[in-house]
């Protein structure tokens, strides 16, 4: 891809820039009105209503045009970045979209309408606006007024604007806007048509449902089932797997002073890694199981030496369980249990 | 299934158990064994008399167990709660029964008071109140303080009596003396019913459980009595504690499953309907419940499987009539499609109308736990609402976590109504106690009846297997031979030393776990239930404990040094001790029903101290109290809980917003803190005249042992606010509010 020629390459370059300076007084020459109607030609492009900007339109619709009768509310967003859950950079443009399709919506045929636009700029494509912008964290939401000449002026959106979503980032616009942008709508978590297909398929369903219940041999009606099911709720809730729902803790931390090892196992009660609630909750299990095992099921097996292989495995196996898991409570909570004898014994 | 286990007659059964049950607190069985046969009692005799002095040593162990708080600090109430529970019962015993349920209290939520008969639940205290007018009948001067002290222990020894009953009914006499055993000594109950710890659950959990015993024994018999029974069972639980939200919910859906799998039956439906509308009636005539149970959505739930029972029994009827089968089931198939409609159609209008109100924020945090989180932060923010961590549910139950999936497999094996509902008790109770760590008290009674039976049925199996060997080949008297053979056990095996052996390893690992069970069990209520909260405990630099008697030594200047009408504001943890305790007027306390003021004094704490000012002046304020444990490394302290007051203060007032006391999402009060942080009230009032101290040698002044670092504004200046007290551990700090100035 290299261009070898010096020639070659001074012609490009020689076009680039006259292209481009014909390109600037194009688009300065370009009036007001037109720029509006260009935007408003943009916006219905997405499908929420946010128009998507690169270096040159950037150019185009803010900095080359000295008068504007809009302004522009920009979210600066990195393709590349979007892996990263701490950022939760998807997410507001999530709720980003949501306010611009309420704006969009609540404002239609009103003058407001052309007054506000909503933006987003991409940072690989566009890394010399983010540098105009000044814009090194994200993320990052900014204000550019009708008045705003150095784009660096343009106000950004407080850290806590963000923490309130949508709300919060409709209350800013028309803090700074002065134009409504009227109630959010959030789309229901399941569609009108994937109702409607639920409610058919159950409603087909039923009948067949109905009489295997009167017949009574549907799944439901096993007791193994059950078993597994309870045994499951068991395992679930003595993993501690609720407590890793309601505050997301992950399966592992990376060590700090070691990137390469894992932690595992956190120390300090109140508090449990996932992987290791799901250890312990299995070592329960097994133990218990193993007991119900040995009593119910191995007397029925007819080899001896099959008995008596499986007994003494069990013996073991529960013996290291235990071992393992009040090593571990002690270990966690630092506690040292001990019993309380007779001081005279001592 | 259970066939081999059930093959055994009783007596030996009997006996076996009774082993165990003393195994647990350390006696010697054979003692008793060899004493009562020299006596030449009958093998019926002897049993039941083992039983009953089993059962009368486990009723002492449950009750001495949980004087450890007592022995190691006073005979004093713990906690918060129980210091409002107190002030009532001693309300309730002066001034009797009806000033008491018309009772207003000023003293507390100032200016809006609070109606003390109509917002709590009367069970506790006036069970309390009883036992206290029983014993001065009886002529025994006791202080009602003692009898509050020993009310929860006595009900946990009751508790035992009806694990043993529940035990006794739904698997065999042996499995209750073991649950009896259990329940006694198991941390997870323990927790909620030291000596002193004087809250509804000390009672309820004993109302909870025979409620429940008494249901399944009315679902055994079919008999009215026993139904009548559990509806004023029920009627003692919604008397004493919100939780009865549980029964109501859980027998319903009992009742349901037993429906679904075809167990339906007369039985059922006299069980059912006796409790449900006999209890209902008798829970209305509680004030704070009310007609709670006929508008709430979360009693429907009964109200459905009521109607369902009709319909049920209306079938049974019509099916009896109807001999043709085919016009039953195009019957039967109108009956089911209306029923559900009309039914789904009242529950709508219900609701629409607003007649029924929706699930409250606290059942609905149970259901989808994120839910609390993300909404109500008052819920959120107490310590007990935390979601459970597994070590927690190690701490709280030991062994019988490794019990439990056994017991669960047994009563697989042998399904009945009863172990059907002890399962389903058992893992509903299980999930919400994943859910929030203060439910493991309820699911602490389900866990120990299924461990038991778990233990109770191998250790039969076991003994038997011991037994019957040495009987077969050379009679009763070859105790002790290992030459024995053949077994009862189905015949399957002729060579069965080793298996006599495996059975006696067996047998002793159970010995083994069962006493470090007890163990343990001593050891957690000892070291770590036991402390009052009120007065703290530590181990001093040379070994030796050190109480620290902060917070009762400044209730006591408050009640001595201000005046009677003085208004004292604090974070809402304090407010019960403080009435209670300090017997001055509070602003908000424990009873968490209003928001909106509780989110003013958050606000207020938040606040720089002009605006706090302006809001203290607003609700009379005279006194401020803080807890700070800076001095004396007390970790749970106002500062540590200060972002909660800052969240709920914002949940109202948006002026109040979190990251302005952050810096980068991190809570500090260093110099690096936020200075808003550095210059809200709560940071000056704790932080006033700390500067100047030294705490800890090779330190710097102001050094706070709490958070191990350096405060950041050593130089607080205090406008409208004078120290007016601090404890000799700068534990509670107490300030003045400044009048207004003279404007002349």
């Amino acid at each position: 891809m290299a261009i070898e020629n010096p020639g070659l390459r001074l012609h490009l370059l020689l076009f680039l820039v006259l292209s481009s300076s014909f390109a600037i007084f194009k688009v300065s020459s370009e009036s007001d009105s037109d720029r509006v109607a260009e935007l408003l030609r943009l916006q219905p492009r997405s499908g929420s209503g946010v128009i998507h900007l690169d270096d040159q339109s950037l150019r185009r619709f803010v900095t080359s045009a000295k008068s504007r009768s809009y302004s522009l509310i920009i979210f600066f967003d990195a393709v590349h970045l979007h892996d990263k859950s701490e950022l939760h950079l998807q997410e507001l443009r999530a709720e980003f979209d949501l306010v611009a399709s309420a704006f969009i919506n609540n404002n239609k045929d009103t003058p407001a309408h052309s007054k506000v636009f909503f933006c987003d700029i991409e940072f690989k494509e566009s890394q010399s606006s983010f540098a105009l912008f000044g814009v090194n964290t994200l993320p990052h939401v900014r204000y550019v007024g009708p008045q705003i000449q150095n784009l660096k002026d343009s106000e950004p959106m407080d850290q806590n604007d963000f923490a309130r979503m949508a709300e919060s980032m409709a209350q800013f616009v028309e803090v700074k806007t002065k134009v409504t942008v009227g109630p959010i709508e959030r789309p229901p978590p399941l569609s009108k048509k994937q109702i409607g297909f639920l409610l058919a398929l159950v409603l087909i369903s039923a009948p067949f449902v109905v009489k295997r219940v009167i017949a009574g041999d549907t799944l439901f009606q096993d007791p193994k089932l059950w078993l597994s099911l309870a045994v499951f709720v068991y395992f679930f809730s003595v993993s501690g797997a609720m407590h890793n729902i309601i505050r997301k803790m992950p399966m592992f931390l990376a060590d700090r002073n070691d990137p390469s090892k894992l932690i595992f196992f956190y120390q300090g009660s109140g508090m449990q890694l996932g992987a290791e609630g799901f250890a312990i909750g299995f070592l329960y299990t097994v133990v218990g199981l193993l007991l119900a095992f040995v009593t119910h099921l191995l007397i029925r097996v007819r080899n001896v030496t099959v008995q008596r292989v499986f007994m003494i495995t069990a013996l073991l196996v529960s013996f290291w369980a235990v071992r393992k898991v009040i090593y571990l409570d002690n270990w966690k909570t630092g506690y040292g249990v001990h019993g309380f004898w007779p001081s005279s014994w001592k | 299934m259970g066939g081999k286990t059930e093959s055994l007659n009783g007596v030996k059964s009997g006996s076996t158990q009774t082993s165990m049950g003393t195994a647990q607190i350390g006696l010697k069985p054979d003692l008793f064994n060899f004493s009562l046969k020299s006596l030449k009692l009958k093998t019926k005799q002897q049993e039941l008399l083992i039983r009953v002095s089993v059962l009368g040593l486990i009723y002492i162990l449950a009750f001495i167990t949980r004087l450890f708080s007592v022995l190691r600090y006073e005979s004093m109430i713990h906690e918060f709660d129980p210091y409002f529970n107190y002030r009532t019962t001693v309300f309730l015993t002066e001034k009797g029964f009806y000033e008491f349920w018309n009772w207003f209290d000023s003293e507390s939520w100032y200016p809006l008071g609070r109606i003390i008969g109509g917002t709590l639940y009367p069970g506790l205290m006036v069970t309390a109140a009883f036992i206290y007018w029983v014993l001065r009948f009886l002529r025994f001067a006791v202080h009602i303080r003692e009898v509050c002290v020993l009310t929860a222990p006595f009900f946990a020894s009751n508790t035992t009596l009806v694990a043993y009953l529940f035990g006794k009914e739904i698997w065999d006499s042996g499995a209750g003396l073991v649950a009896a055993a259990l329940i006694a000594i198991c941390p997870g109950y323990i927790s909620r019913s030291v000596a002193g710890s004087y809250d509804n659950e000390g009672v309820a959990i004993f109302a909870l459980l025979l409620t429940f015993y008494l249901f399944v024994k009315a679902v055994n018999t079919g008999s009215l009595a026993w139904a009548l029974a559990s509806a004023f069972g029920y009627f003692y639980m919604v008397s004493a504690w919100g939780g009865y939200v549980f029964i109501i919910n859980l027998i319903p859906l009992y009742v349901l499953v037993l429906l679904i799998t075809g167990r339906y039956s007369m039985r059922l439906y006299v069980a059912y309907n006796c409790m449900y509308v006999l209890g209902m009636l008798l829970a209305m005539q509680i004030r704070f419940v009310g007609f709670q149970h006929v508008q709430s959505g979360e009693h429907m739930a009964a109200m459905g499987v009521f109607f369902l029972m009709q319909v049920f029994y209306f079938l049974d009827w019509v099916k009896h009539l109807l001999s043709d089968k085919k016009l039953f089931q195009a019957f039967l198939r109108i009956t089911v499609t209306c029923a559900i409609g009309v039914g789904a159609l009242a529950l709508g209008v219900g609701m629409a109308s607003g007649y029924i109100s929706p699930w409250t924020g606290r059942f609905y945090s149970l259901l989808d736990p994120t839910y609390a989180k993300d909404h109500i932060p008052i819920i959120a923010s107490v310590s007990e609402h935390q979601p459970t961590a597994w070590s927690s549910f190690m701490f709280d139950f030991q062994i019988l976590l490794f019990l439990f999936p056994a017991g669960l497999y047994f009563c697989f094996k042998r399904l009945s109504d009863a172990t059907i509902f002890v399962v389903m008790y058992g893992l509903t109770s299980m999930y919400f106690a994943g859910v929030m760590v203060r439910l493991i008290l309820v699911a602490t009674p389900a866990v120990c009846l299924i461990s038991a039976i778990a233990v109770s049925a191998t250790i039969k199996n076991l003994t038997s297997l011991l037994r019957t060997k040495h009987k077969v080949p050379h009679g009763a008297s070859a105790k002790g031979t290992t030459s024995a053979k053949a077994s009862s056990k189905a015949s399957l095996d002729q060579s069965l030393p080793f298996q006599r052996n495996g059975a006696i390893a067996l047998l002793l690992g159970a010995f083994y776990l069962l006493s470090r069970y007890a163990i343990h069990c001593t050891w957690v209520t000892s070291e770590a239930y036991s402390s009052p909260s009120i007065v703290l405990a530590a181990r001093g630099a040379h070994g030796g404990r050190v109480i620290f008697d902060d917070y009762r030594e400044a209730y006591f200047w408050l009640r001595q040094n201000t005046p009677s009408d003085a208004k004292v504001m604090s974070w809402w943890d304090y407010g019960y001790q403080i009435t209670a305790m300090g017997n001055r007027t509070v602003i908000v306390d424990n009873n968490t029903w209003n928001n909106t003021h509780i989110a003013t004094v958050g606000r207020a704490m938040s606040s720089y101290e002009d605006e706090a000012y302006e809001i203290m002046r607003s609700l009379d304020v005279d006194y401020v109290l803080v807890v700070f444990g800076g001095v004396s490394g007390y970790s749970s302290d106002d500062i540590n809980k200060f972002l909660w007051m800052v969240r709920i203060g914002g949940g109202v007032f948006p002026v109040i917003k979190e990251p302005d006391y952050l810096v980068n999402g991190e809570y500090r009060v260093d110099k690096g803190a936020a200075p808003k942080m550095l210059n809200c009230l709560m940071y000056k009032l704790c932080y006033y005249r700390f500067g100047e101290l030294m705490t800890e040698y090779g330190k710097p002044p102001g050094y706070d042992r709490a958070r191990g670092v350096e405060i950041g504004n050593k130089d607080v200046k205090l406008q409208y606010l004078e120290e007016a007290f601090t404890t000799s551990n700068w534990i509670v700090r107490i300030y003045k509010v400044k009048p207004p100035n003279n404007r002349w």
